[in-house]
């Protein structure tokens, strides 16, 4: 195992002794996240861009391309969405679904071997990885909304049942799940749009014409709707409530739709 | 010796802990008149509505009798039921006591934070009067100061202060499990009793915008004039509710004051944000349908109860972890106590070398008087610093060994050794 390899490798370790300390706090009935599960979220994420960065200098290019690789740039972009959330003191509680997402991630990539797909040079523009990276930033705008969606659901069912418990006692207040899922989604929201448009752009520049049969662009559609969806439910009577369903719900369905396009397409595309 | 004479909530009622309370309160028992007696050094008096207590320093010789007559002497409490709610503590248990009351063990609501505060305040009178009044001397001051230590390590170190343990508390807690803060929220109150006004003085504290509803809007007026909120009468409690975030009913009423099909009425699509009610009325004001309306979090003064005894069941959890902290707390302060009985040797110690070593300076300067005064004041000054650093060692391991509880040997080796011993008897003889 090289290098990048290790600190991959590194990184997963901090993010289960994060999961574990995050698990423990709730099993304890705190009502707070930890210091010492903070620090060890911190030291993830820091493993998780030293590795990302020693990709791009042994290999000279972004970790964008390639299964593997994207799944582990992905996988940071959400931990670098986490880290931001837990400066909110209230949502901390979030990493306890968003860290076993990103290690389950990590997982996959380090299977599959983090290295070059040696895909065509022009997957390797520019404007391809920009495409990439604002597709990344709009999936883990979606991860972080799901965990505050799913929490959401399990807080509201707490009250409405008075149950006291530990549950109710660690996960955040209704009011900032809600918070944190509405602003991951506008913002997960505008980068897919601006990721699809590029995606459109870059398309006809090299290709002459965009299909929709490709499976990455139906995904990208498919993400891009529940996005809509999510955002349209929360009008309305009982929105928040709703919103957090429609979000968990969505996040479900994008993932149900790689698997099913993943597994009817041939094998070759970038990152099915 | 350290002593404490007092009563609380385990030992006296109420109404004879509000009429200790009272007397100190009106200024009838004064620590100043403590002084009077010949066996108080040093005095402490904690008075809250739990608990009035004397802390003091006194000789050996005090007898409980003489204790008691300490102690305030409210009108209506003849001696004999006095005694039966008293209790004197003595040495160390002084200790252990005032450290488990200031961790809030010993309060009547475990966890309370109010004590630390309130023993804080205790002292601080007593030392206020120190420098005329001689009432807080090193023993009690090391002794508060150590206890207030003990009450922050309790505090931040354990969670025997985490969670709502009152009736307002719980509620503040579940409307922050919904809206995180209440500033700027619309809260209703419906009623304008006693449990409204409770109800009104923990919202506002929380900065949210109030509107008072009652029967009549001259009572609606009068509590919401308490902090700027708005009145008005119960007939437009259903025009209220669609822009309220918190609703609590606090009536008299002995009908349903909310009911499933007002709400139903003037929210027939549920409300779009979370609308939290809370009935602490009894009988109860909202009608129990209305919980199941979507959105809608009803709770009752039953859930109150339940939120606050759930805090009490993890707060006694905690209550090992704070004894051990106690423990450790006390073992502390005992052990520096205990260094205080070797002053009155060390003491002795120094003033016989010195009494030696000025007597044999004095007795070679005079066979040295070739000596200029700068000689002779540097002879002085050597023979000091020679004295000083013999004596050092001596001093400090004397201290460690009656502070770690073996000294009594040691002691006495030293007695023997410098002749101390001979030196009482001379003085006695």
């Amino acid at each position: 195992m090289g290098m990048i390899g290790i600190l991959h490798a590194i990184a997963l370790a901090f993010y289960l002794l994060a999961g574990a300390l995050v698990a423990s706090t709730l099993a304890a009935g705190q009502r707070e996240v930890t210091r010492p599960a903070l620090f060890a979220i911190v030291a993830a994420v820091a493993a998780h861009c030293a590795a990302l960065v020693a990709y791009s200098v042994e290999y000279g290019e972004l970790p964008l391309v390639g299964l593997a690789a994207s799944v582990s740039t992905l996988a940071f972009l959400i931990g670098a969405g986490l880290l931001l959330s837990t400066l909110l003191r209230q949502a901390r509680p979030l990493a306890l679904v968003l860290v076993p997402l990103i290690g389950m991630l990590l997982l996959v990539a380090l299977m599959l071997g983090v290295r070059p797909s040696g895909a065509e040079l022009e997957f390797r523009g520019v404007w391809f990885s920009l495409h990439v990276l604002m597709a990344f930033i709009g999936y883990a705008g979606l991860a972080i909304a799901f965990s505050a969606g799913l929490l959401y659901l399990l807080q509201f069912r707490a009250l409405k049942e008075k149950n006291f418990g530990r549950a109710f006692r660690f996960l955040p207040p209704l009011e900032t799940l809600d918070s944190v899922g509405q602003r991951a989604l506008v913002l997960g929201l505008g980068a897919l749009s601006f990721a699809l448009l590029l995606a459109w752009a870059w398309t006809v520049r090299f290709r002459g014409s965009l299909t929709l049969r490709n499976p990455e662009v139906i995904w990208g559609v498919v993400t891009w709707l529940v996005f809509v969806s999510s955002l349209a439910a929360r009008r309305g009577g009982a929105g928040d409530r709703r919103g957090a369903a429609a979000t968990v719900a969505g996040f479900t369905v994008v993932l149900l739709a790689y698997v099913v396009l993943r597994v009817l397409t041939a094998s070759g595309h970038l990152f099915l | 010796m350290l002593t404490l004479a007092g009563l609380s909530h385990h030992t006296a009622p109420v109404d004879v802990r509000e009429r200790f309370a009272a007397e100190v309160q009106a200024g009838r028992h004064s620590l100043v008149d403590l002084l009077a007696s010949e066996h108080v050094r040093e005095a402490v008096l904690l008075s809250t509505c739990n608990r009035t207590e004397l802390y003091a320093v006194t000789d050996g010789a005090i007898d409980d009798t003489a204790l008691f007559s300490m102690l305030p002497k409210p009108p209506g409490i003849d001696a004999a039921s006095f005694q039966q709610f008293v209790y004197v503590r003595r040495g160390q248990e002084v200790v252990q006591h005032l450290f488990r009351v200031v961790s809030s063990l010993d309060s009547m609501i475990l966890g309370e934070a109010q004590i630390q505060g309130q023993v804080r305040s205790a002292y601080e009178s007593a030392a206020k009067l120190q420098r005329e009044h001689r009432l807080v001397g090193p023993v009690l001051s090391r002794l508060f100061e150590s206890a207030l230590r003990v009450g922050s390590r309790v505090r931040s170190e354990t969670r025997l202060g985490d969670g709502a343990a009152s009736i307002p508390s719980a509620a503040v807690e579940l409307a922050k499990k919904i809206f995180g803060s209440l500033a700027g929220r619309h809260a209703v109150i419906v009623g304008s009793g006693e449990m409204s006004e409770i109800a009104f003085d923990c919202i506002a504290g929380e900065n949210a915008r109030i509107t008072v509803v009652s029967r009549s809007e001259e009572s609606a007026r009068r509590l919401a004039a308490r902090g700027g909120a708005k009145a008005t009468t119960i007939g437009q409690l259903p025009d209220l509710l669609p822009a309220a975030d918190i609703v609590i009913a606090a009536t008299s009423a002995p009908h349903n004051v909310i009911t499933a099909e007002m709400v139903g009425r003037v929210l027939p699509k549920g409300p779009k944000q979370p609308l939290l009610i809370l009935d602490i009325a009894l009988p109860r004001d909202v009608e129990t349908e209305v919980g199941a309306v979507t959105n809608v979090f009803l709770y009752n003064l039953d859930d109150l109860h339940r939120v606050i005894e759930g805090t009490m069941e993890r707060r006694r959890a905690e209550v090992p972890f704070a004894e051990g902290i106690i423990e450790e707390g006390v073992a502390e302060f005992q052990n520096w106590y205990n260094s205080l009985e070797v002053v009155p040797l060390i003491r002795e110690l120094r003033q016989r070398s010195e009494q030696i070593r000025a007597a044999e300076v004095e007795r070679a300067l005079r066979s040295l008087r070739h000596l200029s005064e700068q000689d002779r004041a540097a002879v002085d000054v050597l023979t000091r610093q020679l004295l000083a650093k013999l004596l050092h060692q001596p001093t400090v391991r004397l201290r460690e060994a009656v502070a770690a509880g073996d000294g009594a040997d040691i002691v006495n080796a030293a007695r023997y050794l410098f002749e101390l011993d001979r030196q009482l008897e001379n003085d006695a003889g």
